[in-house]
């Protein structure tokens, strides 16, 4: 057995992360939470259930946002497990026709949401951009390249259009994946660039932890790569932002992004850039920080739609009910996900742009 | 036998009407997910590709009506019905032994109302425990039920078979938490318990819910009392050479209600396996972690007032720092690999009694299970966790390393240890169970637990449920 999925035996009768399983949270269904899911791979292992369609959806229903190892004192690499898993379904060519096709648009195109553009230019600092930043989020790179522009460096977009391997991973492709890999660590290198700066949780992700772990890749030792997020909180003084005037309170409420469980790192310096932004501090969801539930970004999107759309409207949900009247959030993936869900009157913004507006005029 | 054609699919029909479509599953997946609870006894059972009895249909309610319209199904096709919070319940109260409607009550998890005067909050009988924590923690509050289970359990689970969490010793059971419920009975009638427990307008009928497990009606709604999230925990650990001493100090400490939230006294075996595996302290003894908390001053004059007496048996003060590490650690011990797990054999045959009869009970229980099987060279564990005025309740383990690979000879093996403890227990004036309940795992101890009572429990539960859908096999009451 492929030694990941042997985190299925451990988790197949433990419960102690049920409390942050998004899944389970939204459908209240035992088989979608972590133990549920485990228990169905390690049945079919010992025979006791074969892959058919009822398993099968238990199977696609993980979102892969990494809510159970952040609570694992143990340290179960689940998610992994599950991609492991897929690998085999697919590999088996059991996995469902949509699962296949979100593949094969990666595969053929290094992206799944549009088309990728390699960067000719060269630099020491990066951007990486991504799939979802650069085909459906355009507005949110612009605004990041702008205020790294104010903080007096030269970027390199990189990235644009290409996917950082999560989703191919995710979805049970290892072999994609890792090509997607080696194109973002070849683009990286080609322009020259030392420190990378990466836009969305999902890629960064990708960069610091799946690559190593999943497919066994290692990023040169000479890229230091960065949140941007982390980047820009400490560039706080150097941008001089001027604050929204009159603002006590505020009516916005910060989501943490998709995988920022993965991330502690980034809780403090995103809501250090939203009190900036907004004036005050962000109202706080009730699914946040060491506990925030991904939206529907994720692999899911492909494997079980119907989950993907009820896992964002469930942050949106959390948003209203903390009585928000607009929600702000700095990853590109998340709010394009945040903004084709929302049906109320709900503002959302990135936060980014709103930085932006707040830059000295000449700046 | 599964049950197939028609009528099967006339129960699917009426139950869909009711719940509504994505909320009635027959599925496969989920039929198996929700064959086994956290009793070592089924997923054993599953674990060695033996076929479980799965439910027919999973079920998840949105509400009290909802749930009195699936009991009218269940009674007019006389089908089982299992009511079902996390499934974290060790002893097989959840399973669905012949059969029948599952129902999970994890769509119920509003909270109705947090009243910050009067210090309770209302909620639906499935929220997940950590999740109502977090809820009251945002006003400065705390549920004082904290079980090692609360992030997969709900209130209901917590209600239905009386559990009881690490802060007991202070703030009392979870039943001793509940001022008022919500329960649908098994005729599909629903009610609601008096407004506050404390009072003298008649007999105390609610208590009849907690500890029946789901066999005399569903609880849908509690109102807990919350307490302030105390200003201060003070923590230390102290080492007594002789166990006989430390229960001793425990029930000083007990009796002169210094109030402390946790004593939680491991005995040697205990301290040198699983104090050394989780915290890593090499430790020889009995190791007691005590803890005081609320307003600073207070808790520190109590644990002054607690040391005092401790010292008095010439214990080992170790501190406050594996006190604290304990604490922060507690739950640690439930996370696998460091939980238990299978291949092993184990069970938690925790019981409680008076503090006269404690002693000798767990010496004659150790004695009866390490004797009797030696030649699995079994391991007897055990800690004192949760003190009464009173009394106080042995949680003690057994674990089988290398049990039987047969799952038929394993269940065989299972229930002969589980004979000779409870029989130790009964013989020594000891309840089967304090906090875990009954479910099917002690079931058939419940005559001899309650002698000349239990035809009255047996008169309610026929009166209650006289078709008996309501969970049946559980807490002594057969189909
Ligand atoms: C890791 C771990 C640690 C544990 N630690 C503790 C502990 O510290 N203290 C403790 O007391 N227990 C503990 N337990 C045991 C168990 O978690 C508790 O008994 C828990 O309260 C059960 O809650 P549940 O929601 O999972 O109930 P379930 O397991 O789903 O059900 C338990 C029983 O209650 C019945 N039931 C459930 N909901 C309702 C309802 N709404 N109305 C009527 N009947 C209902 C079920 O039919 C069943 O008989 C632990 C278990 C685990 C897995
Ligand atoms: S990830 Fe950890 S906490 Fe979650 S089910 Fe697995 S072992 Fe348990």
């Amino acid at each position: 057995m492929n030694t990941v999925i042997g985190a299925i035996e451990n988790c197949r009768f433990c419960l102690m992360c049920r409390h942050v399983a998004p899944v389970g949270h939204i459908t209240h269904n035992e088989s979608v939470t972590p133990h549920g899911i485990a228990l169905v791979a390690a049945m079919q292992r010992r025979g006791q259930l074969t892959w058919n369609t009822s398993t099968l959806d238990v199977l696609y229903a993980e979102p892969d946002g990494g809510n159970c190892r952040a609570h694992c004192v143990t340290d179960q690499p689940l998610p992994a497990a599950i991609a492991a898993i897929r690998a085999e379904v697919a590999d088996d060519g059991l996995a469902p026709p949509e699962v296949v096709s979100a593949h094969n648009r990666i595969a053929e195109n290094h992206s799944a949401f549009g088309s990728y553009e390699p960067a000719t230019m060269h630099g020491e600092w990066g951007l990486f951009v991504g799939d979802v930043g650069f085909n459906l989020a355009r507005e949110t790179v612009q605004a990041a390249l702008k205020l790294l522009e104010a903080c007096g460096l030269d970027v390199v977009p990189v990235g644009c259009g290409l996917d950082s391997g999560f989703i191919p991973c995710s979805l049970g492709y290892p072999k994609t994946a890792h090509a997607q890999a080696r194109l973002c660590i070849e683009e990286v290198q080609r322009t020259g660039i030392k420190k990378l700066l990466v836009l969305s949780p999902q890629d960064l992700f990708a960069f610091l932890q799946m690559h190593q772990e999943r497919l066994d890749i290692t990023w040169p030792e000479d890229v230091v790569i960065i949140d941007l997020i982390d980047f820009l909180a400490s560039q706080v003084p150097n941008l001089k932002l001027i604050p929204p005037a009159g603002i006590t309170e505020n009516a916005a409420a910060y989501v943490d992004p998709t995988h920022a469980v993965r991330l502690p790192e980034r809780f403090d310096a995103a809501r250090s850039l939203c009190e900036v932004a907004l004036g005050s501090a962000p109202l706080e969801l009730f699914w946040r920080k060491d506990r925030a539930h991904p939206v529907g970004s994720t692999a899911i999107q492909f494997t079980r739609p119907d989950i993907g759309v009820r896992l964002t409207e469930a942050r949106l949900e959390d948003a209203i009910n903390r009585g928000a009247k607009s929600i702000v959030c700095d990853d590109p993936v998340t709010l394009h996900e945040l903004r084709l869900r929302d049906k109320s009157s709900m503002r959302i913004q990135g936060l980014y742009e709103t930085m932006l507006t707040r830059l000295p005029p000449h700046s | 036998m599964e049950w197939t054609g028609l009528q099967p699919e006339m129960v699917r029909s009426e139950l869909t009407e009711i719940a509504g479509d994505a909320h009635v599953s027959t599925d496969e997946a989920d039929r198996l997910v929700y064959a086994t609870d956290w009793f070592w006894l089924p997923q054993m059972w599953l674990d060695r590709g033996e076929a479980p009895r799965k439910p027919d249909y999973i079920v998840r309610p949105k509400s009290a009506e909802e749930i009195s319209a699936i009991l009218q199904v269940a009674n007019s096709y006389r089908i089982p019905v299992i009511p079902w919070g996390g499934g974290s319940g060790s002893q097989g109260g959840a399973l669905p032994v012949f059969g029948g409607i599952v129902l999970d009550t994890k769509r119920m998890n509003r909270i109705v109302e947090i009243d910050e005067k009067s210090l309770t909050v209302t909620a639906e009988a499935g929220i997940n425990g950590k999740q109502l924590e977090w809820a009251v923690n945002e006003k400065g509050l705390m549920l004082p039920h904290y079980p090692a289970s609360a992030n997969c359990a709900t209130l209901g689970g917590y209600l239905a078979p009386r559990g009881t969490g690490t802060i007991s010793t202070k703030y009392g059971k979870a039943e001793d938490l509940v001022l008022r419920m919500q329960v649908v009975l098994p005729d599909g009638h629903i009610l609601r318990t008096p407004i506050v427990p404390q009072h003298a307008a008649g007999p105390d009928f609610y208590r009849l819910f907690l500890g029946s497990e789901g066999t005399f009606g569903v609880i849908t709604e509690a109102t807990m009392q919350l307490d302030y999230l105390p200003e201060c925990r003070l923590l230390r650990a102290v080492l007594f050479e002789d166990l006989t001493d430390a229960i001793e100090a425990g029930r000083q400490i007990m009796t002169r209600r210094l109030e402390p939230f946790v004593i939680r006294l491991y005995d040697p075996r205990s301290t040198a396996s699983r104090v050394k595996k989780i915290l890593g302290y090499e430790l020889e003894g009995a190791y007691m972690v005590l803890g005081f908390d609320g307003d600073k001053d207070i808790a520190t004059l109590q644990e002054e007032k607690a040391m005092d007496i401790i010292n008095g048996f010439g214990a080992r003060d170790l501190g406050r720092e594996p006190g604290e590490a304990w604490w922060n650690q507690r739950y640690d011990f439930y996370y696998p690999p460091q939980s238990l797990k299978l291949p092993w054999m184990y069970g938690t045959t925790e019981t409680v009694t008076t503090y006269d009869k404690i002693e000798k009970l767990y010496f004659a229980e150790k004695k009866a299970v390490e004797e009797g099987y030696r030649e699995w060279d079994i391991d007897f564990i055990g800690h004192f966790s949760h003190w009464f005025h009173w009394g106080v309740m042995v949680y003690t383990r057994f674990i089988i390393r290398n049990p039987p690979d047969d799952a038929k000879e394993a269940v065989r093996l299972h229930n002969r240890v589980w004979n000779t403890a409870m029989t130790a227990v009964l013989e020594n004036g000891g309840m089967v169970n304090e906090h875990h309940g009954v479910g099917l795992k002690l079931s058939r101890f419940m005559r001899r637990q309650y002698g000349d009572a239990w035809p009255l429990l047996d008169r309610i539960k026929k009166s209650l449920d006289p078709n008996g859908i309501m969970n049946p096999g559980k807490v002594g009451f057969g189909r």
